[in-house]
């Protein structure tokens, strides 16, 4: 009966998000796309954070690593194979998994603060890559790609939300599955776990590959949306709209993430922009980005067990 | 072709000299800082670059530059200190907030000099002229003045948490909090104590900092990057550690830089940092978390 409901809500979610290009001007279904595709990251991220309670400060590593191999096998610029769009997100995805493993096997064996501290600076060393050979990978400005998606910004768009459909709901089933529940064990009591006979470093480091391979889809397919590939892809502000994101939505529910990931980008992208026309008059050194992070600090201060969890527990005293 | 290498021996010697004095400075504020709070500020380079662009707005407005120099240490530990008494204080519990909310601060402060001092590189004015010759090659008197002081900075740190009172009331927070609260300690007072040193060490580096190199906002991401990769390197917590390895960045970098071009210097300072890992994970002189 349960199983029953979930699907007629997941039915009703899909045919609301298929129909909104009927009634919604296109400048907003395009920025719809791209905030489906920023879930995916943000998912991506609550993998491993919100399941093994590690803090991964390097997931836009793994966005960019996805966003350049697609976009380089959409390009001469290597003398590569040019692939059909499809195949080049998933490569994009495959490869950032890759590097995962690796950098999951050398930071896995560390706990906690340094987990946190050393995959903070990776960002920073894939993102001298890009300045270092810029017949590559384009410098600052990166580079257009040809083959988007698809022709049409609607068609572009159904593009991504099945893209988000797909990953989101393979992750969503991982987390539910047995390996779900051993990573949730990881999270409460690491020593316990092992204890228990759970071999530990296989399943943080399978946890992170996964994170990892969906992040690179995640990278690659907006690389495919925008049709440019740029560091912004590797950078903190990404990092730290992906982290605002899941905590917002609250960590390790898939589902609050996806919910944050959409609301804040649109928020960022969309409503923000108006907010600073109001302050446009005033000659204060106001942008979106400012307004952002004054947001993210008084709510953080205010709520800092995070806001799902703050208005789930607003909730309950109400309720008496 | 021997003057030649002797000549670039020398300018490695110095310029890694003055960048290892002024990493050590960000990185064992950073360090220190954790150690005994347990946070990971990311909004310490913030404060290593505000002290510096304070400092170049005061002596815009006509301020002697040894008056300014001063005021600016003093704003950016006072800075520190209101940061973690309204933003860290009530968040401190929760690891991933503390993170959101000083990346955040970093990235406000960020965005607000680049709006109002742009992104071109501005510089603090010398504290001292001129420029002496060793074998031919010239050394201004502000590199060797950095390097002074940033070693006075550094031994006063070290004198200070391990010999005077306040310094050991705040090692012994950092070692246990509950049992240090039992003794009669007024840990909140350590803790405000902590963040104000480690504000004004990233100050003192930021402004050493300005004072030779182009200052960019941008370049609050950099010293946290090295803050971070020589804490890594040091072993968190652990205030030798850092200085220690704040050289072997510095040298690093100094090496790289002059053999291989400015731009690959994050590059390979990173990844030298991230081998030494492998083969040892916790760092040259980690302590437990």
């Amino acid at each position: 009966m349960k199983g029953m409901k979930r699907v007629i809500a997941l039915a009703i979610t899909l045919a609301f998000a298929a129909s909104l290009p009927l009634y919604i001007p296109e400048a907003f279904i395009y920025l719809l796309g791209l905030a489906l595709l920023f879930a995916i990251l943000v998912v991506s991220w609550d993998v491993m954070v919100g399941y093994t309670g590690y803090v991964n400060l390097g997931h836009t590593v793994f966005v960019g690593i996805g966003a350049y191999t697609a976009a380089l096998l959409q390009s001469q610029r290597l003398a590569l194979p040019t692939l059909p769009v499809p195949a080049s997100i998933v490569m994009g995805g495959f490869v950032a998994a890759l590097v995962g493993l690796f950098i999951g096997i050398v930071t896995l064996r560390l706990r906690g603060y340094y987990f946190a501290l050393v995959t903070a600076i990776l960002p920073l060393v894939f993102m001298q890559t890009v300045f270092i050979w810029p017949d590559i990978f384009g410098g600052e400005e990166g580079f257009t790609i040809e083959h988007g998606l698809a022709g049409s910004v609607v068609e572009k768009y159904y593009a991504a939300l099945l893209i988000a459909f797909v990953s989101i709901a393979v992750m969503l089933l991982i987390v539910n599955s047995p390996v779900g529940l051993k990573l949730k064990a990881i999270r409460e009591d690491e020593e316990l776990a092992e204890a228990v006979g759970i071999d530990t470093v296989k399943y943080k480091i399978m946890a992170f590959v996964i994170s990892s391979f969906f992040a690179g889809i995640g990278g690659a397919a907006i690389v495919h949306y925008r049709m440019v590939v740029a560091p912004d892809l590797y950078d903190i502000p990404l990092m730290l709209l992906v982290i605002l994101s899941a905590v917002i939505g609250g960590l390790g529910t898939i589902y609050g993430p996806m919910i944050g990931g959409l609301l804040i980008y649109l928020a960022k992208n969309w409503w923000l922009k108006e907010v600073v026309d109001v302050f446009r008059f005033t000659a204060l050194p106001i942008n979106d980005d400012v307004i952002l992070y004054l947001i993210l600090i008084v709510v953080a201060i205010l709520m800092p067990e995070g806001v799902y969890q703050g208005i789930k527990e607003k909730l309950k005293k109400e309720r008496g | 072709m021997e003057g030649l290498s002797a000549e670039l021996l020398l300018r490695i010697i110095v310029f890694g000299a003055v960048a290892s004095g002024i990493w050590a400075l960000a990185a064992s504020g950073f360090s220190l800082i954790f150690g005994v709070v347990r946070i990971l500020n990311f909004a310490h380079g913030t404060i290593f670059v505000l002290s510096a662009y304070f400092g170049i707005t005061l002596t815009n407005y006509g301020v002697n530059p040894y008056v300014a120099f001063v005021a600016s240490i003093l704003f950016a530990g006072v800075f520190g200190v209101a940061m973690y008494k309204i933003a860290l204080s009530p968040i401190r519990e929760s690891k991933v907030m503390v993170i959101i909310v000083t990346l955040a601060i970093a990235l406000l402060v960020e965005q607000i000099l680049m709006m109002t001092f742009g992104e071109h590189g501005i510089s603090f004015p010398s504290l001292v002229e001129g420029v002496v010759y060793v074998a031919g090659v010239p050394i201004t008197y502000k590199r060797i003045l950095t390097f002074i002081i940033a070693v006075i900075a550094l031994i006063s740190l070290e004198f200070f948490i391990t010999r005077t009172k306040t310094g050991k009331m705040i090692m012994a927070t950092a070692e246990d909090m509950e049992a240090a609260m039992l003794i009669g300690i007024d840990t909140e007072k350590a803790l405000v104590i902590t963040m104000f040193v480690s504000s004004i060490l990233a100050g003192l580096g930021g402004l050493l900092y300005s004072q030779i190199f182009a200052t960019t906002p941008i370049v609050s991401l950099k010293a946290l990057i090295y803050a971070f990769a020589i804490v890594i390197l040091g072993g968190l917590g652990s205030v030798r550690g850092s200085i220690v390895a704040a050289f072997i960045v510095g040298y690093t970098l100094a090496i790289t830089i002059s053999l291989l071009g400015a731009r690959w210097s994050e590059f390979v300072v990173l990844l030298t940092i991230i081998a030494i890992l492998i083969v040892k994970p916790t760092g040259l002189y980690g302590v437990e978390e």
